[in-house]
Order: structure tokens, then C-alpha cells, then sequence
């Protein structure tokens, strides 16, 4: 480490005490909060009691709301045909998964939202990429990417329907439509904006601009990505769901309409609650991802 | 100068931004193992030479020659040391070290003992998996640092590398530069805007004129080495100082008064 020196005529700042003692000590904060949960473990009732106590105010809204919802619909509207109270919810999610009716729905729009999302993700990096670096191609692309991002497509739901049939194509489709455009706008803007330092510096290396593109647009132009991935998903569910009431064999759209049609109110708020969840668990689990595989951002 | 081999041979090298003439006829020999400064107002054309040998920028008119080969453009025979650090923050300290031999396709179990120990060299020994967001700028400057020396470049590049840092970072991290070079011995380009700073450094010191940027005079510095921190106090090194004081006085003034007119 450090050479002492009888030159120092001044004291070291901190940093450098630190590191003369040969310890991180200046970054401590930040080795603490990697291993946060690791410090100590409390016992699983323990945490479970703390996990609800420090949102207590989170759990008793929503405890509450459901408690309105379930009397306002019991005994002001009292009639399963309007609306149907929490409880009666449950049962119906109960009952259709028991009978495989539920699975069926999940499935059949699951496969059509992680095809046209898959497609779009794909499609989407490979647009913004070709906007980004070449100066045609901004130029034919950005009408379309512009016009149509601005456009709600999904008003064009039928349109696919009566194209592609009322399979699962016409879903991918209308998914695929729905994602690519803030996947293609984040991608381009998260490319344009690679700082030119960073790429000087690894020019002054001798890198390639291949080497240029993997080893810093691509890396610097991530976040700006995966923001775009997550737009995606809201829109991908809207997608999915708009197309499938417009006509389906199957999926969770499909149960909802149908629910509508024959008044069955428990199953329609069934599977109303089954996408919610989904794009709960999707959404948390991109924040988790985005996590673990960009630690280096603040 | 020594009688060590050329190391840089620049000839009549010229540059212009169109109709600006930023430098003008240079021509020089730096040995092996020498430490040089350039120093100059600001506007001198300093970086832009530094850049063009460093292969970023193109000459206009005239060559320069590295052990013999014309440059032609970047290579891992000259790291450079940026006046940011320009790290990746996405990368740690240890991949941010190693990226130029990973460019030049050298990464190896040797390379990495060699990263380790430039790490070790600059003070940074246990950092290596810490990211840059978690370092100081003083920190980021030595990573910066070990970067340019994990290529193990013919010559050493380094533009105004400390005029981020803080007054007592900055003294340090020149008495931990000499301290480097000594060990070494690599051919450095060093520019600054601190006189006392390229005093303290180097064999040579460059003067840069302005408009267009030239060569106007070459001073020997003839201090013995290792040089501690206290030796800016002596007469001699005064003398120096004031002396290239002197010599760009006026064009820094000049400079000064059109940046503030426009
Ligand atoms: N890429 C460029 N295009 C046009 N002018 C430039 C460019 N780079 C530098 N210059 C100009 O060249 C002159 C010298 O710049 P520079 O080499 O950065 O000076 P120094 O580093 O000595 O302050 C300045 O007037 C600057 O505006
Ligand atoms: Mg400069």
C-alpha cells in the first residue's frame, strides 16, 4: 500500500486513511447494505411479524377496502348479478381452478403474452439498435415508431382478429404491436445516449466497433432497455385482454367476456384478479431482476 | 536529454480544425524512459496533441513515430490516462483495469497477476471488486491510472489527469506518480496546467505557445531523484517555476482576457 513517506506534508484525507490501513472503510456503507439481511437472523415469525408491522398502514387500507367492497356488495347491491363480493371471489377462483377451467385460461394467454412480448423484446432492441446507428434508418423508421407509439393500437384488435383468425396468432400480434414501440424508443435513446468519454477511452485501446458496441453501448444502454421491457408488460397485458374480448377460444380476456355475457360476476372478478396478480408478480419480479443484473446503478 | 534510444519522433506536425491552425510544425524527439510535461494557456492544442498521438486524431501535415512504427491509429502501444477517469460503472474495478489486454484479446492467468499487482502499485489492493460509484475521484484517478499501465504501453499518456482532484489528493497522487514512474521507468507525456506540478515531475518540460500551438522553448530540469514533496520549497525549483512562470505569462493572459470577451 502506501509508502510511508516523511514527504507528507500534509495530512491524508480520509479516503486515503482508509485505504492506508488497507480497509474499505469509506465503502463500508455500502458492503453493510449488500449483505443487509444476512447481519443477523431473526426467527421466521419474527420477520413475518415485522414484514406486516412496518406496513400496517398498507395492509389495513386494503383490509378495509375489501372489508367496503364485501359489505357494499352483500348488502347495498346485494345481487351476484352486479357485483360480486370478495369472498364470493375466491370461491369462484376455487371452483374454476378445480374444475382445470382456470388453467386452461392462464395457459392459453400466458403463451400468447410471452410469444408477442418475446417477438416484440427481440424485434424492438434490433429497430432501435438499426435507429440508433445508421442515419437511414432513423430516418425511415422514425415516422412509423413515432405515429404508431402515439396510436393506441389496440383499437386495432379487430383489425388482427379478422386477419389472423381467432387463435392465438392474432393475440401475439396485437401484443407484439403493443410492446415494440417503447422497447424500440428506449433502446434507441439508451444507445444514443452512450457517453463519448467511455467510448474514446476504450478507442484509445485499439476496440473495434464491435468491440465499441458490446463493450460499452450495449452495457451503458441496458437501464434505458430494461425500462423499456417494463412498459412492455402493462401494455402486453392490455394486449392481451383487448384481443382476447374481441374474440377467443381461450384465456383470461375470453373468461372475462364470457363472464360478462352470462352475468356470472364471481368468475368475470376472477379473472380480473388473476391478471392483476400477474402484472403485480411480473412487474415486482423485473424490479428484482433489473436488480441482479445491474447492481452498479445507484 | 540521455542518450537512451528514441522512444517518440514527431516531424513537422500540423493540425487544423478547418481554418483553425491549433498546431504548427512540431517537431521533437522524446527518449525512452524520459518523463515530459507539456504545459501552455489553455487553448494551446495540448490535448489535441496528446490525442494525436495517442491515435484518437488524425495530423494534418507531418508524422510521428513510436520505437519506429508511424502511428496510424489507437493501439495498446500507448495508454492513455484521461482527464476524467472515464470508467465503465457497469464493470468493477478489477474489469475496469483489465479492459485494454481484454480489447487486445491478452487476458491470462499472468495478465490478471499483473492487474492485481498495478492495483496493488496504485493503492488500490482489495478494491478490486468494488464498482466506481463506491470510490472517490482521488481512487477513480488510480484505477484510471492502472488501466493505461495494464497494457503495458510504450508510452504513457496522461492529460491533465489530476485537475478533478482536490489540492492535498492532488500533491499526493504526485509524489504516487513519481513514485510509479520510478519504478518503472516508462516514457510519459504528461499534460498539466499546474506548473509546479510539471516541475515536480519531469526530466523535460515542453512550453506550448498558443495560436498556433508550437513548441516555444524546452527546459531541462535538473533536480536530483527520488524528489520528495518538501524539494518544491527549494530555490532551484522556485527558480524553475517562476522562470515558466515568465514564459507563458503573457499568452495566458491573452487567453484569459479572450475567453472572458469571447
Ligand atoms: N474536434 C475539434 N474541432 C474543432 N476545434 C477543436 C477540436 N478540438 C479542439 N479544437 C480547438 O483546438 C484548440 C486547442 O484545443 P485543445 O487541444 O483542447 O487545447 P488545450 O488542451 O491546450 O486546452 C481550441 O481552440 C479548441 O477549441
Ligand atoms: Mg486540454
Amino acid at each position: 500500500m502506501w509508502r510511508a513517506s516523511s514527504t507528507l506534508t500534509c495530512c491524508p484525507n480520509e479516503n486515503q486513511t482508509a485505504s492506508q490501513s488497507g480497509e474499505p472503510a469509506m465503502t463500508q456503507s455500502n458492503a453493510v447494505s449488500a449483505t443487509g439481511g444476512m447481519a443477523k437472523a431473526p426467527s421466521f415469525a419474527a420477520s413475518l411479524g415485522d414484514f406486516f408491522y412496518q406496513r400496517r398502514w398498507s395492509w389495513g387500507s386494503v383490509f378495509i377496502g375489501l372489508a367496503l367492497w364485501e359489505f357494499i356488495s352483500r348488502v347495498i347491491v346485494g345481487s351476484k348479478l352486479f357485483l360480486a363480493a370478495p369472498t364470493q371471489v375466491v370461491y369462484a377462483l376455487v371452483d374454476l381452478s378445480g374444475s382445470g377451467e382456470m388453467g386452461k385460461h392462464v395457459w392459453t394467454s400466458t403463451l400468447e403474452f410471452l410469444l408477442g412480448y418475446g417477438v416484440a423484446c427481440v424485434l424492438g432492441v434490433a429497430l432501435g439498435f438499426v435507429m440508433a446507428s445508421s442515419k437511414a434508418g432513423k430516418q425511415a423508421l422514425q415516422p412509423w415508431v413515432a405515429g404508431l407509439y402515439a396510436t393506441p393500437t389496440v383499437a386495432l384488435a379487430p383489425l388482427f382478429i379478422l386477419w389472423f383468425g381467432i387463435g392465438i396468432l392474432s393475440k401475439v400480434v396485437v401484443v407484439a404491436v403493443l410492446v415494440i414501440f417503447p422497447v424500440t424508443i428506449n433502446t434507441e435513446t439508451g444507445l444514443r445516449a452512450t457517453p463519448t468519454q467511455l467510448v474514446e477511452t476504450v478507442r484509445a485501446f485499439g476496440a473495434s466497433s464491435r468491440q465499441i458496441f458490446f463493450k460499452v453501448s450495449l452495457p451503458s444502454a441496458l437501464p434505458f432497455i430494461f425500462a423499456g421491457f417494463r412498459l412492455g408488460i402493462g401494455r402486453g397485458l392490455i394486449g392481451v385482454v383487448v384481443a382476447e374480448l374481441f374474440g377467443a377460444r381461450a384465456g383470461l380476456g375470453q373468461l372475462i367476456s364470457q363472464s360478462a355475457e352470462t352475468f356470472n360476476m364471481p368468475n368475470l372478478f376472477a379473472g380480473v384478479t388473476v391478471l392483476a396478480a400477474a402484472g403485480i408478480a411480473m412487474t415486482g419480479g423485473f424490479a428484482w431482476l433489473e436488480e441482479k443484473l445491474l447492481p452498479w446503478r445507484d | 536529454m540521455s542518450d537512451a534510444p528514441v522512444k517518440l519522433s514527431v516531424a513537422n506536425l500540423s493540425k487544423r480544425f478547418g481554418s483553425l491552425e491549433v498546431l504548427q510544425d512540431i517537431t521533437t524527439q522524446i527518449s525512452s524512459g524520459e518523463f515530459i510535461s507539456i504545459v501552455g494557456p489553455s487553448g494551446c492544442g495540448k490535448t489535441t496533441f496528446l490525442r494525436i498521438i495517442g491515435g484518437l486524431e488524425q495530423a494534418s501535415l507531418g508524422d510521428a513515430h513510436l520505437d519506429g512504427r508511424r502511428i496510424e491509429g489507437p493501439g495498446a502501444d500507448r495508454g492513455f490516462v484521461f482527464q476524467q477517469d472515464n470508467l465503465l460503472p457497469w464493470r468493477d474495478i478489477l474489469s475496469n483495469t483489465e479492459i485494454g489486454p481484454e480489447i487486445n484479446g491478452a487476458l491470462s492467468p499472468e495478465q490478471r497477476a499483473n492487474t492485481l499487482r498495478l492495483l496493488k502499485l496504485v493503492g488500490l489492493e482489495g478494491f478490486e471488486n468494488y464498482y466506481p460509484r463506491q470510490l472517490s475521484g482521488g481512487m477513480r484517478q488510480r484505477v484510471n491510472l492502472a488501466r493505461a499501465l495494464a497494457v503495458d504501453p510504450a508510452l504513457l499518456l496522461m492529460d491533465e489527469p489530476f485537475s478533478a482532484l482536490d489540492a492535498q489528493t492532488r500533491e499526493i497522487m504526485q509524489t504516487e506518480l513519481s513514485r510509479i514512474w520510478e519504478e518503472g521507468r516508462k516514457t510519459v507525456l504528461f499534460v498539466t496546467h499546474q506548473i509546479d506540478e510539471a516541475v515536480y515531475l519531469s526530466d523535460r518540460i515542453f512550453v506550448f505557445a498558443r495560436r498556433p500551438g508550437r513548441i516555444n522553448e524546452i527546459i531541462d530540469i535538473d533536480l536530483p531523484r527520488p524528489r520528495p514533496l518538501s524539494i518544491k520549497r527549494t530555490p532551484r525549483f522556485v527558480e524553475y517555476v517562476d522562470y515558466i512562470w515568465k514564459l507563458i505569462e503573457e499568452d495566458v493572459r491573452v487567453s484569459v482576457l479572450q475567453e472572458h470577451t469571447g
